[in-house]
């Protein structure tokens, strides 16, 4: 009984301080990370390299500023930032990105123009691939509405072209890493720099008017198997 | 015949005279005995749980892990670079692999190499801080040697050194330490805890003193602060004076949590604190706090930081103000106060006190986070101004900081601030 109330005591005492830990605002201390990806994530206007971050799938921000901090992806001042920050605090700053509304405008309306041609082609990549050369469509891991899965693929609305244009550089040159199978550095190496270009352009000038969130996890199955993708970790 | 006689009166005396400075730094750095390894007295190496967890916790103090492992790579198995005037250096891996590590080294072996940094590759490159390490007591680095046999076996190889001539060659070794290298009494601080901890397993003097040109700590330069070769750094002076705001209670708790209200660990003090000073217990904290702040006060130290030469040095400090009130009031308050646990005070704090000014203008540059520890699980950040202010303006603004706030005569320009433009990792 004496150790009941003892019990119950100690859990009145610490549940309010807990609480209060739980709810406090990680933004306030983020005041570095606004000044490229915005007050609350949606990106910069005119810092357009930077992508935005809001709504992005928890676990995929996660694994991107731990990669940050053990060199799988490759960015000086990324790394500057996170270089001395334990897996508890990263988790914290994704779980705040990942909360706030997802961006919803689009990174480069019309700041570069496509020809029909190139654009008709950029679509087909986007959502239907390229059987010959083996690279999967887009939307078929990211989503029919490019809107991201939960909790690893993120959204591909959004980005700003020169961003998503040195992504694939990266993975191709083996600067980017993603988990192991790597799927993204596979597609990259398979698709044409030109289609590239086309493609990071394309996807520049969607927007995400409708603020969708990542679609829940499980509600598809990508058909592969990707390093990112939990179906991928029960396997092994 | 004339001429070689001649040539004899002059060059034979001369030849003497050389060999008899040889001779006499030769024996100053300790003659023979540091290059020769010890005989394994083949004493064991002890595992027990205590010990090892001794071990690990002196490994800590002394950051060893930070040094001797790659970004990335698995703990003790070596190859971070380190950037010097003469090139690159690679940590050696210290596991227990027989061929790669140190796993076939005797514990006799080891404590050479701590002491008298020679070991079976050789002389080692001071970048290793053999002559702190020499103060340890045996028990402390047995203790270390056995906690690293007990870490993970990596067969993992270092990348070569790429130095240039003639630190390429570890002969070249001997003639530094002729010049440079003198051997300390072993355990002559064990008396004052706090010391040992500083001069010893911490090496805080390989950052906080001044060094000559030549890369070696100057002799009146002990934790008189100085910029740290290769990384862009100032490391303040340790001493009463410069540590007068904190008590020795705020010390310790700096040392472990990485922030105070007048001062942040920021560059190479947040790897510190993050991988080493984070874990030291409540006492060895008071120790080392106390023994700091028991140092007497340097004279205001030349840092080396020289301004680049007229012209290009336009007025910017009437607009220094305006920035401030502008870019850092909001945070820092509008007369520095700062706001105790979020803000950093800027009147009287470290930085904008110290004669160096690269620190103040690096975080104004590109900002940072302090780093997460057990006491600062959630870390503040300061954002970067490097896309904001143009250097002029960056300029302006630390001259008005440290005017203003840290009693500093300051007259940084444009072309000062642009000299310091760049995020050094490692």
């Amino acid at each position: 009984m004496r150790a009941r109330i003892i019990v119950s005591t100690l859990l009145l005492a610490t549940t309010p301080f807990a609480h209060a830990e739980a709810t406090l605002d990680v933004g306030e201390r983020l005041t570095a990370c606004a000044t490229c990806h915005g007050q609350r994530g949606e990106g910069v206007q005119g810092a357009e390299y930077s992508p935005h971050l809001a709504g992005k799938p928890a676990g995929y921000l996660f694994e991107q500023l731990r990669g940050f901090r053990e060199g799988r992806r490759v960015s000086t001042s990324m790394t500057w930032y996170v270089r001395f920050a334990d897996d508890a605090f990263l988790h914290r700053i994704a779980d705040y990105y990942a909360a706030l509304p997802p961006r919803t405008r689009s990174a480069d309306a019309g700041a570069s123009q496509l020809t029909d041609e190139r654009r008709s082609k950029a679509q087909a990549l986007v959502e239907r691939g390229d059987a010959t050369r083996g690279v999967l469509a887009c939307n078929a891991c990211h989503g029919a509405n490019l809107a991201g899965l939960e909790p690893g693929i993120p959204a591909l609305l959004g980005l700003p072209i020169d961003y998503v244009i040195a992504q694939f550089g990266a993975w191709r040159e083996g600067i980017r890493h993603g988990a192991p199978p790597d799927c993204m550095r596979d597609i990259a190496e398979r698709i044409p720099a030109e289609d590239i270009r086309a493609v990071a352009a394309y996807l520049s000038q969607q927007s995400n008017i409708d603020g969708l969130r990542p679609a829940p996890a499980g509600s598809f199955v990508p058909p592969r198997t990707c390093g990112s993708l939990p179906h991928a970790q029960e396997a092994k | 015949m004339k001429w070689l006689r001649l040539i004899g009166l002059v060059a034979v005396p001369f030849a003497l005279l050389l060999m008899a400075i040889g001779l006499f730094l030769f024996a100053r750095q300790g003659g023979f005995a540091p290059y020769r390894l010890p005989q394994d007295s083949g004493r064991p190496i002890a595992h027990d749980a205590a010990t090892l967890a001794r071990g690990e916790y002196l490994a800590r103090i002394g950051d060893c892990e930070a040094c001797h492992t790659a970004p990335g790579g698995s703990a003790y198995a070596g190859g971070r670079r380190f950037a010097t005037d003469y090139g690159s250096i690679y940590s050696s891996n210290l596991t227990a692999d027989r061929e790669h590590g140190i796993g076939a080294w005797s514990r006799d072996e080891f404590a050479h190499a701590m002491r008298h940094g020679v070991s079976r590759r050789g002389p080692l490159y001071p970048v290793f801080p053999y002559e702190h390490f020499a103060t340890l007591s045996d028990a402390d680095i047995d203790a270390i040697f056995a906690y690293l046999r007990s870490v993970p076996a990596s067969a993992h190889v270092p990348p070569d050194n790429r130095l240039t001539f003639p630190a390429s060659w570890r002969g070249a070794l001997v003639l530094w330490r002729m010049l440079h290298y003198r051997p300390a009494a072993p355990a002559a601080t064990m008396d004052d805890r706090g010391r040992y901890l500083v001069d010893g397993l911490g090496h805080c003097a390989m950052c906080h003193s001044a060094r000559e040109a030549s890369g070696a700590l100057a002799v009146d330069g002990y934790l008189a602060g100085g910029r740290i070769p290769g990384s862009g750094w100032y490391a303040p002076p340790l001493d009463a004076k410069q540590l007068q705001h904190y008590s020795i209670d705020q010390l310790a708790d700096y040392l472990r949590a990485g922030v105070a209200d007048s001062g942040t660990a920021y560059g190479p003090m947040a790897e510190v604190v993050y991988r080493s000073l984070q874990y030291l217990n409540d006492e060895d904290a008071l120790a080392m706090a106390r023994y700091l702040k028991s140092v007497p006060a340097h004279p205001q130290h030349d840092s080396g930081f020289v301004l680049l030469p007229e012209p290009a040095r336009p007025s910017v400090a009437g607009n220094g103000a305006d920035i401030y009130r502008r870019a850092c009031a909001d945070c820092h308050g509008k007369d520095g106060e700062g706001e105790p646990g979020r803000y950093p005070r800027l009147r009287d704090a470290v930085a904008t006190r110290v004669p160096d000014p690269i620190d103040a203008v690096r975080m104004i540059l590109y900002g940072g986070f302090a780093p997460t520890t057990a006491r600062n699980p959630l870390p503040y950040s300061m954002p970067p101004f490097v896309q904001r202010l143009s250097a002029a303006d960056i300029a302006a603004v630390t001259n008005f900081v440290r005017e203003n706030f840290g009693g500093q005569h300051s007259s940084l320009t444009a072309t000062d601030i642009q000299a310091m433009h760049g995020i050094v990792l490692d």
